[in-house]
């Protein structure tokens, strides 16, 4: 599965969202269930899937789905397979 | 005056006779009426039953519980309590106008024991025993063939019946008692579908009650937690820490556990096990059972509530189990069958998304074909963890 399928699988069962209802350029203002402990449930899910740890600067800075992408990016796993 | 031993009366016997039970009643030896499978051995129960003071051991009868706890104990009542109930049940339930009662559950279970056998006993009414849904077949023909009829049922049983009987309806059937378990708020539609001419009644108590301890009509409270009111002779008081206690007149004088004989006096305040409150209008409401509210990161869960909102929204049936989390935290875990979709766990978590935070959720769903269910049509908690053939749907991740 390639990386954005991963990614995209892992949002939607953590904020329970629907395949029409996620988009890559979803922002955390748009998801009602991405709390703070989203937050959290989210930097663990990466963790899992991405053998990343957020640090937690980097987990509350993310205020959407591309900055996930960018600091995945950043840490030198690709996104434009 | 001499003392009889007290007899030991097998299920069996009395679905082949039913005069067995009649000739148990009226001879003077407190009798046990026993389950065929009831997960105890006889010599457990006659090395209890030796416990019984001399005073007990005429005109009083014995059922088995196990309850919610899982430890099988003896509730010892006497049989003119259980009459007295008897009466106070007919005229409350409106029961006059029936002419026969249907047995979907075990005659040895207090509920059908009391509201069933001996309210046809004491009345004069029919008494129609099956094999409830072990024999979907007879009971439909006992239901469709049935006259100004009362059955008793437990909320469990509703899926199972309108599964079973999709196109079927039951006119016959004039009064529908709730108890033994959560009241199925949310299926009232389905019930009176299937019995549309009866009236719908909610009946709590435990088993120390023997059995009942509160009653209402369905259109009486818009809520399953919503028990009604207590019968005439039953006191309830909540404590401090709001456990659900009760003293009455017609509940068990003793009960008998591998500690040993607890006699329960006239003044003792008996818990049921439950949490619960009392209303402006003088109904009760129940908050759970006592090991089923629990704190989880200082705030408190329960669980009764997260199944009401669980099966607001999910046709099939639905129970959790406790488990703590990777860091200690108590939690728990929602099981539904049959297995729902991913759309459909997705749907659930949404709605209790809506009123709870991330920290209540399961801590995952679970999928099973059929839920492990007691001979009473319970949910057998004690087998929910662990199934082999459980899928996990959906997990925490904190």
């Amino acid at each position: 599965m390639k990386n954005r399928d991963k990614l995209k699988q892992l949002l939607m069962d953590i904020f329970l969202l629907s395949e029409t209802e996620f988009r890559f350029d979803l922002k955390r203002e748009e998801i009602p269930t991405w709390d703070s402990m989203g937050t959290v449930a989210m930097a663990v899910g990466i963790n899992e899937t991405f053998n990343y740890h957020f640090t937690p600067a980097e987990a509350m800075s993310v205020n959407g789905v591309e900055d996930i992408i960018r600091i995945l990016e950043s840490k030198g796993i690709p996104f434009h397979d | 005056m001499s003392h009889h031993d007290p007899d030991l009366l097998f299920e069996r016997e009395v679905l082949t006779d039913i005069r067995r039970l009649d000739e148990a009643w009226i001879h003077p030896a407190t009798f046990m009426f026993l389950a065929d499978h009831s997960g105890v051995s006889p010599e457990w129960v006659m090395e209890r039953m030796a416990c019984l003071p001399a005073e007990c051991r005429e005109q009083h009868f014995i059922l088995l519980t196990s309850g919610s706890t899982g430890k099988p104990k003896l509730v010892v009542g006497t049989r003119q309590r259980a009459e007295s109930l008897a009466r106070t049940l007919h005229e409350l339930q409106a029961s006059e106008p029936v002419d026969e009662t249907v047995c979907l559950l075990p005659l040895t279970y207090c509920y059908a024991f009391v509201n069933q056998w001996l309210w046809s006993r004491q009345f004069n009414r029919r008494l129609v025993v099956t094999e409830g849904l072990a024999q979907p077949g007879r009971l439909k023909e006992a239901l469709a063939t049935s006259r100004n009829a009362m059955i008793c049922l437990v909320g469990a049983q509703v899926p199972l019946l309108t599964r079973y009987f999709q196109e079927d309806v039951f006119p016959g059937v004039i009064r529908v008692h709730f108890a033994g378990g959560r009241y199925p708020q949310e299926r009232l539609d389905e019930v009176r579908r299937l019995f549309p001419n009866a009236e719908i009644f909610n009946n709590y108590g435990c088993a120390e009650a023997m059995p009942r301890l509160t009653l209402r009509r369905a259109e009486d409270a818009p809520l399953a937690s919503h028990i009604g009111w207590p019968l005439p002779g039953v006191e309830m008081r909540a404590d401090e820490t709001d456990r659900l206690l009760f003293r009455s007149a017609y509940g068990a004088v003793a009960m008998i556990d591998d500690v040993g004989f607890t006699a329960i006096g006239p003044e003792t305040w008996v818990p049921t096990g439950d949490l619960g409150r009392r209303l402006e209008n003088g109904q009760w409401e129940l908050l759970g059972r006592a090991n089923e509210v629990f704190k989880r990161y200082g705030e408190k869960i329960s669980l009764p509530q997260i199944l009401t909102l669980v099966r607001a929204n999910w046709h099939g049936l639905a129970d959790c189990y406790r488990e703590s989390d990777p860091q200690g935290e108590a939690g728990y875990v929602l099981v539904l069958s049959p297995a729902p979709s991913a759309d459909q766990v997705r749907d659930i978590l949404r709605k209790l998304s809506q009123t709870l935070p991330r920290t209540h959720w399961p801590l995952r769903v679970e999928g099973v074909a059929n839920l492990p269910m007691l001979a009473n049509g319970k949910i057998d908690r004690q087998q929910l963890a662990g199934r082999p053939d459980s899928t996990i749907l959906w997990r925490q991740r904190i």
